[in-house]
């Protein structure tokens, strides 16, 4: 069925940048994949609702923040249940080669991981992947200001934890 | 914007041209906000080399896999649409439907070449499936549908998988019938190619694996049972 590939592809095509994304609103490598797979399996079943000619990164963005979030509960309920999990206790599947990438990875990780959500993906979806105030504005649904001033709190607190650099 | 969201947006290149160049001019003549920018700077920059490589690393094989067709439940209205496709492409709409375990009711119109047909709340093999599950041996394939292998299930029953342009599949016996009892449809890219690069479907191999009994029937065996009309 040639009339439905275009969609797959671009989908497959932004596999990287999905993952990419995940990685930064998760806490692990392995949750971040869970993350991805469950984003690709509700595009493929909403993709009805997607209208060609609009953008699909934003829409699959929309689609793995929705997810992230409706987790968010679930998975404040279960960390306030388990103890604090000891660093490197998860071993996901580290994407990057080379220790110190993953030190680096794990460490950036965690700091992103003490943001709240609200700050987490704003500062997420602008300054690592790189859309403007005003797509991350329509993509979240807030107000610019909002994200504006989400961003402001969230670099800071960022700075403040990864440390002058 | 109050002046940090000013600054911050300077930083990312989002003020218009004239607030910029005012900030630029405010931050060059305060050390402090220049060691700030460039502090945030270098955060950028840090969170981009953490992050950036997961982008350009290989994407792990279950994240393909949950792309393949094989994975996909077809809609309605694709479903609805494969009553007018030509026989390839209704290979392929039913094998996706089918492969999920869902089928959604619709009817084949009698009279077409559809390879599965409806009766009750049984699929059936019909048209050129139905005829080379009927007559094709393993070792002379010559239409579009090639059989695989020949066993009998735990009933007893004769089972036998089948490959086509769209897809792959297991038949087996009942009364004088073609029972469906999977249909799988060909990764994007391999419909067509009969030699299945990849092998068997992991799907069929496992339906097979759970269904057959005994060895699947050799050369000789697979013609003796056609020649007692596969009881």
């Amino acid at each position: 069925m040639d009339q439905s590939s275009p969609f797959e592809d671009q989908l497959a095509a932004l596999l990287p940048r999905l993952r990419r994304f995940a990685h930064s609103l998760s806490r692990d490598p392995a949750d971040a994949d869970d993350l991805t797979q469950a984003t690709v399996e509700r595009a493929l079943r909403s993709k009805a609702q997607w209208e060609p000619g609009t953008r699909l990164d934003s829409w699959a963005y929309r689609i793995m923040r929705n997810l992230w979030i409706d987790t968010a509960r679930a998975r404040t309920r279960k960390n306030a249940r388990e103890a604090p999990e000891e660093e490197g206790l998860s071993v996901g599947e580290d994407p990057r080669p080379g220790i110190e990438a993953a030190v680096d990875l794990h460490r950036v990780m965690s700091a992103m991981e003490r943001l709240p959500d609200e700050q987490r993906e704003v500062v997420a979806l602008i300054l690592v992947e790189g859309f403007g105030y005003r797509e991350v504005s329509e993509m979240l649904g807030l107000p610019i200001g909002t994200v504006s001033s989400r961003l402001v709190r969230g670099r800071t607190a960022l700075l403040a934890m990864v440390g002058e650099a | 914007m109050n002046d940090d969201e000013k600054f911050f947006a300077w930083i990312d290149g989002e003020l218009e041209p004239a607030e910029a160049a005012e900030m630029q001019a405010r931050v060059a003549a305060d050390p402090k906000l220049s060691r700030l920018a460039e502090q945030h700077r270098a955060l950028g920059a840090q969170l981009k080399g953490a992050f950036d490589p997961v982008a350009t690393a290989p994407v792990p094989d279950r994240l393909h896999a949950a792309l393949k067709p094989s994975a996909q439940v077809i809609d309605l209205v694709a479903a609805r649409r494969a009553r007018s496709m030509p026989a390839l492409a209704q290979w392929a709409a039913m094998a996706a439907t089918l492969a999920v375990g869902i089928f959604v009711g619709t009817r084949v119109a009698p009279g077409t070449d559809a390879p599965v047909q409806m009766q009750g709340s049984n699929l059936y093999a019909a048209a050129a499936l139905n005829q080379a599950l009927d007559t094709e041996l393993a070792s002379a394939p010559t239409g579009e549908v090639r059989i695989g292998i020949t066993y009998r299930d735990s009933a007893g029953q004769i089972c036998r998988t089948f490959v086509a342009p769209a897809g792959s599949g297991l038949a087996c016996r009942s009364g004088s019938h073609w029972q469906m009892k999977g249909l799988f449809a060909a990764p994007e890219g391999q419909r067509g190619d009969y030699r299945m690069a990849a092998g068997m479907d992991p799907n069929l191999v496992a339906l097979v694996d759970s269904t057959i009994s005994g060895e699947a029937l050799d050369e000789a065996g697979e013609k003796a049972a056609r020649d007692k009309g596969w009881k």
